[in-house]
């Protein structure tokens, strides 16, 4: 038995072995390169893909346009939302699928241990300029000089608003985080025994919310290749946060309110029902409002600042699109990556699924005018404080440690500075590949 | 071939199915993880030999050791409840009423349902303000706590939710019941006994050795639980949420963490084997202390 069958068997005895006990298998990328010849009979691969419901049939027509417009190439779709069952196949030596997607942060982790194909050559080859795309996007797509994904989509985060509660109380639309202090404090209602029904900034990702806080304090939670969550600027805007919106309503009376507050981008969303007044959140409500809340008179605002040099800054997190390295088709599947995020493409997908395009030259583009107010979060994307979360390997320790310490500040159990330095103590164990 | 060696050789060829499943699916894949948590297993990559790093790492991990005593906690509040609700369930159960059948239904009704169904069901059953366990909690005047978003009521609510479907056991328990001779109790009545000594002089004793083995499955059920507090604690999909405080992150969720989010498969094998041993440990110390208590009828 040769050392790489050996190892194979090995791994999927671990895996096995872990879930019994209470653990696949080291595989080295195919050695074939996936060549098709040219003018024989098309070669098929699969997409698989982590969307699911409504988005998985909004991707489908955009394959079979793709499928209609050559015939070197059939993609057929899989809707596979399952991270695990992902990883799995691409531990053996021979996939079972060609091209799939997944989020800029894990880029670096799965580059690091071989599992994705390097795709400098082949997006040569099809003409793809990853010039053309958003730079902080491009940087997550990159590990070790090599680029291993491409972004079929980006998110950034603005300041929506309720204009409704804002009349009411008076409040005009924050430009300033003293502005932005203010307006929560006009905008939050309390009655006499601590209950509060109505929250001026409210937290649908206390993560998101408050790593882009932290951005827009001029902070960073990566530096010189390691987690910093302890920059001075990240504890300076968690300060801010907790003087502002936690210690102004008490943290047991936040946890409390947050405990009944409705589903998630559901009708009985609290930024829909009015619960909260402002949330900082992505591009996709300005498709989902319109369609689950649409008596609902908002608006979006870039998020305040805190010195104009400061200004329009934003978190950006990137959909990307890979190859796996055991593909059985790879120039086949980078044939239809290019056209993913071709203009073409890309304009049908981020329509599809209400997600900003990465493609800068799309950045303009009339396509996106039906959908109102998406103009404040893509341009965004043209702002230089725009920033993105390392795709370092550490990345989902990383995350994990700073949803259980924001989840300790938003609790009152901890302050900023003591939360922020138990991560920083955790991260001296993270994974380093 | 001898006749004795020819039917030695046909035994083994009518077990090879099972022997054969066994060593490739458990014995082989239970070596192959003590093997690889001395390794640096990453699910991808040819591991590297560690020594017992991570082993030492675990030691040192305050995640591991909150993942282990959440665990204990839940087992050694969840395992007598089990026990005693279940005994209680069935002793109501086996009383000579009508629709009895109906109540033996209604009872491992629980059981069948889908355990992610009934996951999100108790999700909103103990929401802190619309929740039905805190409106029923209200009407006698109790002020309900803050299951899911508590670090103290976290582990509770999983308990709860966990005891929800008890009825597999309850129905065991039943069984026992019928099991126990009606004359001992028309004896003991005879004798002056009252129900209480009834129970303690009869019915368990003659129930103790299935209260033995639902001790030792419903104790491993809780050292491996993974399911209901995964479902609670959950806040996107595809990742585990461990509650507030970490308060609801079991060793299972801990282990499944570090395997599949952190790719960190060596150290999780390592978790494996000292679940393992710890498990081995708790069984002995059961069966141990099962000769105190107890009795089988043949002795």
């Amino acid at each position: 038995m040769s050392g790489v069958h050996r190892r194979r068997m090995l791994g999927a005895a671990s895996v096995l072995a872990v879930a019994a006990l209470g653990a696949c298998s080291p595989s080295t990328p195919d050695s074939s390169n996936g060549s098709e010849t040219p003018g024989s009979a098309p070669t098929t691969i699969t997409f698989s893909y982590l969307w699911g419901g409504a988005e998985a049939e909004a991707i489908e027509p955009i394959i079979a346009d793709f499928n209609a417009s050559q015939d070197e190439v059939i993609v057929e779709g899989i809707s596979s939302p399952d991270f695990q069952k992902q990883l799995t196949s691409m531990s053996s030596s021979q996939g079972t699928f060609d091209i799939s997607d997944h989020f800029g942060n894990s880029v670096g982790s799965w580059a690091a241990k071989g599992i994705l194909e390097p795709l400098d050559d082949y997006l040569a080859a099809e003409g793809v300029d990853t010039a053309d795309f958003v730079p902080a996007a491009m940087e997550q797509m990159t590990y070790d000089g090599k680029i291993y994904s491409v972004p079929i989509a980006v998110h950034s985060f603005q300041l929506l608003y309720n204009k409704t509660l804002l009349e009411e109380a008076g409040v005009a639309v924050p430009t300033t985080m003293d502005e932005l202090a203010a307006a929560i404090e006009a905008l939050t209602i309390q009655e006499a025994d601590g209950t509060i029904t109505q929250l001026g900034l409210g937290d649908p990702s206390p993560a998101t919310t408050l790593t882009t806080l932290g951005y827009a304090f001029g902070g960073t939670w990566d530096a010189d290749g390691a987690p910093s969550p302890t920059d001075p600027s990240n504890v300076e805007a968690l300060t801010w946060y907790k003087e502002n919106v936690i210690d102004l309503v008490g943290a047991g009376n936040l946890v409390t309110f947050r405990s009944g507050l409705g589903e998630y981008l559901s009708a009985q969303d609290p930024f829909y029902v009015g619960k909260t007044a402002m949330v900082i959140d992505g591009e996709w409500r300005a498709v989902n409002i319109p369609s689950t809340a649409p008596d609902l008179d908002w608006g979006v605002t870039p998020i305040p600042y805190v010195t104009t040099g400061l200004a329009e800054t934003t978190q950006l997190t990137a959909s990307t699109l890979f190859i796996p390295a055991n593909a059985q088709h790879k120039e086949a599947a980078a044939t239809f990556l290019a056209y993913l995020v071709g203009q073409e493409g890309m304009t049908a997908f981020s329509l599809a699924l209400g997600n900003l395009p990465s493609r800068l030259d799309l950045l303009d583009s009339p396509a996106y005018d039906g959908i109102g107010q998406f103009s404040v979060w893509l341009d965004a994307l043209a702002s230089d404080n725009v920033h993105a979360l390392s795709n370092a390997p550490y990345a989902a320790e990383y995350a994990t440690d700073l949803d259980a310490a924001f989840d300790n500040l938003m609790r009152g159990a901890a302050t900023p500075q003591e939360a922020m330095d138990k991560v920083q103590q955790n991260a001296l164990g993270y994974a380093t590949n | 071939m001898t006749t004795r060696r020819r039917q030695v050789l046909t035994g083994l060829v009518f077990a090879s199915p099972f022997l054969l499943g066994f060593a490739v699916f458990i014995a082989y894949p239970v070596a192959a993880s003590g093997y690889y948590s001395f390794t640096d297993l990453n699910l991808f990559q040819p591991p590297n030999w560690v020594g017992w790093s991570n082993y030492t790492e675990l030691a040192g991990d305050e995640d591991f050791w909150k993942a282990l005593w959440n665990t204990l906690y839940l087992t050694a509040v969840g395992v007598p409840l089990s026990i005693v609700i279940s005994i209680a369930g069935a002793m109501m159960l086996n009383l000579p009423v009508r629709g009895q059948p109906v109540f033996r239904a209604l009872v491992y009704l629980p059981s069948i349902v889908p355990v992610v169904v009934g996951g999100y069901l108790w999700r909103w059953l103990l929401n802190t303000q619309y929740g039905f366990v805190n409106y029923f909690l209200g009407l006698i005047g109790i002020d309900g706590p803050g299951w899911l978003v508590e670090p103290e009521w976290g582990k509770p609510a999983i308990v709860l939710m966990t005891l929800w479907t008890v009825g597999g056991t309850t129905i065991i328990y039943l069984a026992a019941l019928k099991d126990v001779p009606k004359d001992l109790y028309e004896a003991a009545s005879l004798d002056g006994a009252g129900p209480i000594a009834r129970f303690r002089h009869i019915t368990w004793p003659t129930l103790s050795p299935v209260t033995l083995f639902q001790v030792i499955v419903v104790t491993i059920a809780y050292l491996q639980i993974f399911t209901q507090p995964y479902l609670l604690a959950q806040t996107r999909l595809n990742t585990v949420g461990s509650g507030p405080g970490k308060s609801m992150l079991t060793y299972g969720m801990y282990l499944f963490q570090n395997a599949f989010s952190f790719l960190k498969m060596g150290k999780a094998s390592a978790m494996a084997w000292i679940l393992f041993l710890v498990t081995l440990a708790i069984t002995l110390v059961i069966l141990l202390s099962s000769r105190r208590w107890v009795h089988y009828g043949n002795r």
